[in-house]
């Protein structure tokens, strides 16, 4: 046996580190990121084994489980297969697609607070959702006129303050103007038409998980199996975004290409998440800040936000479905009173 | 920032070189402005009474005005138009001011009450009040006031930390989290008691429609309060915004105007909300055309506020009332509708005017 060289890779790996190599392939993992993701995913499998549980229908938690796969009593598999379980999945992909979303816009602006919900993302597609429902005309399918107005609030926030990057807090406050235009033609729009179409368009406006529609979910599970890879592969180049133009491209970045990926991927997600369950945004702000403080590492988290804000989700859900028994909080309320005061707490403390 | 408004004994006899430096810096004198802002709210007052969902079209009811005209006319025109109308005017008037004095208080252009939670706090108050028990009728404007004064207090404690004073427009997101926090909270007690969704949900998305004159006399009193208050405040304010440290070198005292001025927001934007639900942008989009029209000393903002807030408010409600012929639009949607586009043209503004 060869003394080991000071050059070998198995022994210069940082510490922190995962080294795996097999031959000429090589992988270098992040120790803390797998951890907080591990730690995520067992959070998300109990939370997801409680929501199958719990309801009007209390069941233990072996007969949930068993349920899912069709054992058991007829009725008990009714309710879990047909009601809880495609909630579940629907809470599940909305809420990893709400946080990528919000982590990937949050490094593109290099500020914490600038969330697809809060520049105007989420009124944009639910307005132009809320018109396919209605009916003004167009008849496309939900999560398609739902991509047509994030793009248009997307194009009207960046261009207005000037071009994707780093625009502060202003570009964040022309977002919020967007949003309160496209917020008014939503409202405009469910004043015009009749009670039952306005009905059949409430939950986009609050946001809930009540009335997916299993065409949307499919094309949400569609975007998230497209985009969660593309955001993993872009990972080492958001990492760089966060230095000067000048550096990232000379640590080998195409910035710009990142930039606009990074951003059509955000908006795509977004998109995808409001026709299933409504502007739910809050969720974009807590999920990546629970992955940052998990995973206590500079780079940026995204495997672990997503898992994070499905989390979230089906905690708020569950949340709602449970409080106040028979009535039923939507999911975007719940987030809402939870997370506001979160935003407001970080407002008021970073003197950034 | 506009110099101190002369007196007229000293601006008559120099009156021209005074027209001329106001051309330069292309702000009118409050004079040339005035009748003209008057004419405008007049005329939407006309076209207020004059259209409407109703038969009664605009050639009857000149008739009505002109003290003829059937039963049925002179009933839609004087017992519906004219206190909807009389309602809506002073609406548009008390937002606009306390959006301009907000404003100066804040020392921040984009200081809204309707964005910045001062509204939602009123409404969510509102409800919270309903939830106990309270009846609708008369307790509002009181309520409303105490949650809109809240509502003002946290605003406020938040420009006083260091965070918000560095950049005038993290105050907007400070007040966005609020108010969508309240909002929030408020659906919830809505969702908790039926009984108070059945009397609020008319009134949370902000109307003039079937809004009577008893609620408005009941805010009478304080609406009076208010503006002996920014009577006297209105000096004060104005040395505040040369600085703290200007302003009680001419003897008054910042602490005390700011606690004042706080008052007399919560005193009008409560009353406001309480007569017609919540009504974002108006405090906004008006005091900012104000300043434009004539520079950005309070006092003359605060006397042009008064008609252009008339003006504002009334055409929204009569655009409100055409829009959908038998039914009609939420008066917040048209208000959002012309005051989000000054939102943004404020912040795209290259450099931020600080008041």
């Amino acid at each position: 046996m060869s003394r080991p060289s000071p050059l070998d890779p198995l022994r210069s790996a940082p510490t922190g580190t995962l080294w795996w190599r097999h031959g000429k392939l090589s992988l270098l993992l992040l120790r803390a990121p797998l951890l907080a993701a591990g730690i995520l995913l067992l959070a998300l499998l109990m939370a997801s084994v409680a929501s199958l549980m719990l309801g009007s229908a209390g069941l233990g938690p072996w007969d949930a489980f068993k349920a899912a796969f069709g054992h058991g009593e007829f009725a008990t598999v009714f309710v879990v297969q047909e009601l809880r379980l495609p909630r579940l999945l629907a809470g599940i992909a909305t809420g990893a697609a709400f946080s990528l979303a919000g982590c990937l816009m949050q490094t593109l602006a290099g500020n914490r607070l600038a969330t697809p919900g809060i520049i105007g993302i989420d009124n944009g597609a639910t307005a132009f959702a809320v018109a396919s429902v209605v009916g003004m005309g167009i008849s496309l399918a939900p999560p398609v006129m739902a991509l047509s107005g994030a793009v248009i609030a997307t194009a009207l926030a960046f261009g207005l303050s000037g071009g994707i990057g780093t625009r502060g807090y202003r570009f964040l406050v022309a977002g919020i103007g967007v949003g309160a235009l496209f917020g008014a033609g939503t409202q405009l729009m469910l004043a015009r038409v009749s009670i039952d179409a306005a009905n059949s368009a409430y939950p986009w406006t609050v946001g809930s998980l009540n009335a997916r529609d299993a065409d949307s979910l499919t094309w949400l599970g569609l975007a998230l199996l497209i985009g969660v890879p593309i955001a993993l592969w872009l990972g080492r180049g958001l990492n760089t975004l966060r230095f000067t133009d000048r550096v990232a491209t000379g640590l080998g970045q195409p910035v710009s290409r990142v930039r606009l990926i990074t951003l059509w991927l955000s908006v795509v997600l977004t998109a995808a998440a409001v026709a299933v369950a409504g502007p739910v945004g809050m969720v974009a702000l807590v999920g990546p800040e629970i992955a940052r403080y998990l995973s206590r590492h500079k780079g940026v988290p995204l495997l672990a936000s997503a898992l994070a804000g499905a989390l979230v989700m089906v905690l708020a859900d569950l949340a709602g479905r449970t409080l106040l028994s028979p009535q039923e909080i939507p999911v975007g309320i719940v987030m809402a009173v939870v997370g506001s005061p979160y935003l407001l707490w970080i407002l008021l403390r970073s003197p950034r | 920032m506009q110099a101190e408004e002369t007196s007229p004994q000293v601006r008559r006899p120099r009156a021209h070189a005074a027209r001329m430096t106001h051309k330069v810096s292309g702000r009118l004198a409050l004079r040339q402005v005035m009748p003209l802002a008057c004419l405008s709210a007049l005329l939407t007052c006309l076209a207020s009474l004059l259209w409407g969902a109703g038969d009664v079209g605009p050639w009857q009811a000149l008739q009505v005005l002109a003290g003829q005209g059937s039963d049925q006319a002179r009933f839609v025109v004087l017992e519906l138009r004219a206190p909807r109308t009389l309602i809506g005017m002073v609406v548009g008037m008390m937002l606009a001011c306390g959006g301009a004095l907000m404003q100066v208080v804040a020392r921040n252009p984009l200081a809204e009450p309707g964005l910045l939670g001062v509204s939602a706090g009123a409404s969510f108050a509102v409800a919270v009040a309903l939830l106990l028990g309270m009846e609708a009728t008369g307790m509002h404007v009181m309520v409303a006031q105490s949650g809109a004064l809240l509502g003002c207090l946290f605003v406020m404690s938040t420009v006083r930390m260091s965070g918000a004073r560095q950049d005038p427009v993290r105050l907007v997101l400070a007040g966005a989290a609020l108010s969508s926090l309240l909002v929030a909270l408020t659906s919830l007690a809505l969702l908790i008691d039926q009984r108070a969704a059945d009397e609020i949900r008319f009134w949370v998305i902000g109307s003039l429609a079937g809004r009577s004159l008893e609620a408005l006399y009941s805010s009478l009193p304080s609406i009076l309060l208010a503006v002996l208050l920014t009577l006297w405040l209105a000096r004060p304010l104005s040395a505040m915004v040369l600085g703290e440290q200007v302003a009680s070198g001419l003897g008054h005292h910042p602490k005390r105007v700011r606690k004042v001025a706080i008052l007399v927001v919560a005193l009008l934007v409560g009353a406001a909300t309480a007569l017609a639900g919540p009504v974002a942008f108006v405090g906004l989009a008006v005091p900012y055309v104000a300043r434009a029209l004539c520079g950005a000393d309070v006092r003359r903002t605060l006397w042009l506020c008064l008609p252009l807030g008339v003006t504002m408010l009334l055409s929204a409600d009569v655009v409100s009332r055409l829009v959908v012929p038998p039914s009609e639009l939420p008066l917040g949607v048209l208000t959002t509708l012309m005051g989000a586009p000054v939102l943004i043209a404020v912040v795209r503004a290259r450099r931020l005017p600080t008041l």
